[in-house]
C-alpha cells in the first residue's frame, strides 16, 4: 500500500515511467478495441432482447413484472456508457434525468429509462407509459444499429475506463441516478464492471511496464466488488438506500482513485 | 492546571503590544526556522482584518505548533471536512506523510512537475506554473470519529475531543456536520486555498472523501497611521475578536490554546489544540430591521467603534462587569458579557477566535444565505467552547443566528524538522498496541 501512495502523490514517477513510442501501442490496441468491439456487441445484443420484453411488460400493464426489468435491463445500457453516449441524441433520449429538463418531470422531453422509472414507482403504474416505452425500443434498437457501424475510436475506447468511473463518482455515489426505483447499484456494478473490462483488455501493455500501478488499479477494483457483493440480492441487488455510510465511504474513496488513476491510461498507452 | 486559572490581562494597549514584540523575539528564535516572518507583521493578533502587505508571504511549516493557528489570518479561509478510509497503523501513516508532502509544497510554494501533454496536467495550474506560498496554511485535525470507529485508535483519543454537541439554538444540517478529519486554509486569496483542496484531493483520494466544506473571508483593512490594526467586522456589522486574548503571547497561548504535557491528555497531543467549527447563519435581513441601540445592547459593544456600553472609545477599552452589578449599562444578557464574564474563574474559559465571514446564496424563503464561519482553538474543548457556548444559550442574540453546521476537531502537534510528519506522535502510539489490524 505505501507504493500505492507514492503512485498518487509522486505523479511524475509514475508518469514518466514508460515512454512508449504511439505508433507501437496503437498497433498493439487493434487487438484490444477488437475484443471490446465484441463485448460491446454482446451487451447490445442483449439491450435488445431485455429492451423488448420489459417494454412488453410494459405494454401489458404488468407493473411487477416491468419494475423486475427495469434494472437488469438498464445494466447492458450502463456497462457501455463511453461508446453508447458517442451518439449524444440517444443518450438524451434513452438515459437523461429529470433535473437534466427545466421543469423536470413534466418536461416533455424527458423520455427514456428514467421517464419509465418515474411511472412505475413514483406513479405506480404503467399507464400512460406506451409512447415512451415505443420510442425506447427504437433507440435501443438504432443504438445497436449504429454501434454495428462504429469504427471504435481507441481514445474512447481507453478512456472509458475513466469515463464510466467518473460516471460513478458524480452520480451513483449519491443515489440520484435511480432515484425513484432506487436501483442504484446495479447501475454502479455495470459502470465498473464495464470499466474493468477495459482495464483487462489492456492490461498486458502496461503490466510489465508499471506493475505498482495495474496492482493499485486492481486492488481499489477489488474493493468496489468485495463492497458491492455485500448488497447481492437475488439475481441483482438491494436498495440504494441499505448501503451503509461506511461503505459508501470506501466505495467513494475507491472510485475516485480509480477515475484518478484510470485517466492515465490513454497516455501510457500513447494515446494523444 | 493553576497556571491556567490565572487572571489573564487580555487587554491590548500600546505598551503590552511592546511587550509582546519582545516576547515573540525570543520564542521566534527556535521553531520558526523555514519561511521569513516579515517583522512589521508580528505584532499583529490572530483576528486582526488582513493588511495587503500579506501577498507573498510564506509562512513556515515547521514548528512546535501547526501554522493556521495563532497566525494572524489572512483575509480567506475555508474549513473542509472529510471522511477518512484508513483500517490500520500503516494506512494512518500513509495518509499523515502524504498530507505533510503535500502540505510543505502548498505552503511553502514550488514549480509542480510537467508532465507529458497526453497526461492530465499534474497540477490543477489554477495559480499558474508555479505556486506562490500566498500565505497559505493548511492545519490538519481530527474529529472524535476517527477515533470512536478504529478500536486500534480508540484509546488515543483526547479527553475532551467529542462528537459536536446539539446546542438548544442549533438546527444542524446533517451534511454540514463532523468528519474524521478537517483541513482549515487560509491564505491571501480564495483561490489559493482551493488550488490546495484541488491538489489534495486529486493526490489522497485513496484515504479521504470530502463530507462538506465552508468558505468564508475577512476584509483586507490597511493599518492605521499609528501601525495598529484593528479587528475585522462580521456580518452583524460588529467587530468580532476583539477580546481575543493576545495571540503573540507564547506563555498565554500556553496556557489557553496549546495543549501542554502535564494536561493528563495522552502524550501524543502535546502542542495540539481542540478545534471548534461552527457554520453559523446569520438571519441579515431581520438584524437590519432591528433598531440600532437594541444590536448594540444584544451584543454589547457599540458598533462603529467596538467600544463597551460602559465607557470608552475602542474595541480594546475592557469592561468593568463589577461596576454594572445590575446591567444598567451592559445587559446581563448581552453577548460578550455571557461569553466572557471577565471574572477570575472565567479566565479558565478563554478561547482563540479565528473566524471567517461566509455568504453561500439565497434561502427557499429568499433570504441571503449568510454568516460566520466560526472557529476556535483551546487546549480544553470543555472549558473552553463547550462552556462559553452553553453559557450563551438563550441569548437574545439568538434569535438572529442559527448554527446549521460545523464539527469537533483535534489540530495536530507541529512537526518540528524535516524528515517528521503531521501525526507521528499519534501513529507511533497507535502502533504500539498488540493487537494491530490490518
Amino acid at each position: 500500500m505505501l507504493k500505492h501512495l507514492m503512485a498518487a502523490s509522486a505523479l511524475t514517477l509514475v508518469l514518466a515511467g514508460p515512454a512508449l513510442a504511439a505508433k507501437e501501442v496503437t498497433l498493439d490496441l487493434v487487438e484490444p478495441i477488437a475484443d471490446y468491439k465484441i463485448f460491446v456487441a454482446e451487451k447490445t445484443g442483449e439491450l435488445v432482447a431485455d429492451t423488448q420484453a420489459f417494454v412488453d411488460a410494459i405494454k401489458s400493464g404488468d407493473l411487477d413484472k416491468a419494475k423486475t426489468l427495469y434494472a437488469p435491463t438498464r445494466m447492458h445500457y450502463e456497462a457501455i456508457e463511453p461508446i453508447a453516449e458517442l451518439f449524444s441524441d440517444l443518450d438524451a433520449s434513452m438515459d437523461a434525468r429529470a433535473d437534466d429538463y427545466e421543469k423536470r418531470e413534466a418536461d416533455p422531453d424527458f423520455t427514456g429509462f428514467h421517464r419509465i422509472e418515474y411511472g412505475l414507482w413514483d406513479k405506480g403504474s404503467t399507464e400512460g407509459l406506451e409512447p415512451f416505452a415505443d420510442k425506447l425500443l427504437a433507440d435501443v434498437t438504432e443504438l445497436n444499429k449504429r454501434i454495428t457501424d462504429l469504427v471504435f475510436p481507441p481514445d474512447t475506447v481507453v478512456g472509458g475506463a475513466a469515463a464510466l468511473m467518473e460516471e460513478v463518482a458524480a452520480t451513483k455515489i449519491s443515489g440520484e441516478e435511480d432515484r425513484y426505483s432506487h436501483t442504484d447499484l446495479w447501475d454502479f456494478k455495470a459502470n465498473s464492471d464495464g470499466s474493468q473490462k477495459i482495464f483487462e483488455l489492456v492490461r498486458p501493455l502496461i503490466a510489465e511496464t508499471d506493475p505498482a500501478f495495474v496492482e493499485k488499479v486492481e486492488s481499489n477494483f477489488n474493493d468496489v466488488d468485495v463492497t458491492l457483493a455485500k448488497y447481492e440480492s437475488g439475481d441483482g441487488y438491494e436498495l440504494y438506500d441499505k448501503l451503509t455510510d461506511q461503505d459508501r465511504t470506501l466505495l467513494a474513496a475507491r472510485v475516485n482513485t480509480l477515475a484518478e488513476d484510470l485517466s492515465t491510461l490513454p497516455g501510457k498507452l500513447g494515446l494523444d | 492546571m493553576t497556571t491556567k486559572d490565572r487572571d489573564i490581562e487580555t487587554r491590548r494597549t500600546g505598551a503590552n503590544r511592546r511587550q509582546m514584540l519582545l516576547g515573540l523575539g525570543a520564542a521566534a528564535g527556535g521553531a520558526m526556522a523555514l519561511g521569513a516572518r516579515p517583522s512589521a507583521a508580528a505584532e499583529r493578533q490572530v483576528a486582526d482584518a488582513p493588511t495587503e502587505a500579506e501577498t507573498v508571504r510564506r509562512q513556515p511549516f515547521y514548528g512546535e505548533h501547526q501554522a493556521g493557528i495563532v497566525t494572524p489570518r489572512p483575509a480567506h479561509g475555508m474549513v473542509a471536512a472529510f471522511d477518512v478510509v484508513v483500517t490500520s497503523p500503516r494506512e494512518l501513516e500513509q495518509l499523515l506523510r502524504g498530507l505533510t508532502e503535500r502540505i510543505l509544497f502548498l505552503t511553502q510554494g514550488g514549480t509542480p512537475p510537467e508532465l507529458d501533454p497526453k497526461y492530465p496536467p499534474a497540477d490543477s495550474g489554477i495559480l499558474g506554473p508555479v505556486v506562490q506560498p500566498n500565505d497559505l496554511t493548511i492545519t490538519v485535525a481530527l474529529g472524535a470519529s476517527l477515533f470512536d470507529n478504529r478500536p486500534w485508535l480508540a484509546h488515543l483519543k483526547p479527553n475532551t475531543l467529542q462528537r459536536m454537541v446539539e446546542f438548544p439554538n442549533d438546527a444542524l444540517d446533517p451534511e454540514l456536520c463532523h468528519g474524521d478529519l478537517s483541513l482549515q486554509f487560509s491564505a491571501h486569496d480564495s483561490d489559493t486555498n482551493i488550488h490546495a483542496l484541488r491538489d489534495i484531493l486529486k493526490t489522497l483520494s485513496q484515504f479521504l472523501v470530502i463530507r462538506w466544506k465552508q468558505e468564508g473571508s475577512v476584509p483586507v483593512i490597511a493599518p492605521k497611521p499609528d501601525g495598529t490594526s484593528e479587528s475585522a467586522r462580521n456580518f452583524l456589522g460588529f467587530r468580532d475578536g476583539s477580546a481575543n486574548p493576545n495571540s503573540n503571547d507564547a506563555g498565554l497561548m500556553d496556557r489557553i490554546v496549546w495543549v501542554g504535557a502535564e494536561d493528563g491528555e495522552p502524550a501524543w497531543a502535546a502542542g495540539g489544540s481542540y478545534q471548534a467549527v461552527r457554520i453559523i447563519r446569520n438571519f441579515v435581513e431581520r438584524w437590519d430591521r432591528t433598531p440600532l441601540r437594541e444590536q448594540e445592547h444584544i451584543i454589547g459593544r457599540r458598533k462603529m467603534s467596538g467600544a463597551p456600553l460602559d465607557g470608552g472609545n475602542s474595541e480594546h477599552d475592557v469592561p468593568d462587569y463589577a461596576a454594572d452589578p445590575e446591567g444598567a449599562k451592559t445587559p446581563l444578557d448581552a453577548h460578550i458579557r455571557l461569553a466572557n464574564r471577565r471574572t477570575p474563574s472565567s479566565q479558565r474559559n478563554l478561547i482563540l477566535r479565528r473566524p471567517f465571514n461566509y455568504s453561500n446564496g439565497v434561502t427557499k424563503n429568499g433570504q441571503l444565505d449568510q454568516g460566520l464561519l466560526f472557529i476556535a482553538y483551546q487546549a480544553d474543548l470543555q472549558k473552553g467552547f463547550i462552556a462559553v457556548q452553553s453559557r450563551l444559550n438563550g441569548e437574545p442574540l439568538e434569535e438572529y443566528i442559527k448554527p446549521v453546521g460545523g464539527g469537533f476537531f483535534f489540530a495536530l502537534p507541529g512537526v518540528v524538522s524535516p524528515g517528521g510528519y503531521l501525526g507521528q506522535s499519534l501513529v507511533e502510539a497507535a502502533g504500539k498496541i498488540p493487537n494491530e489490524q490490518s
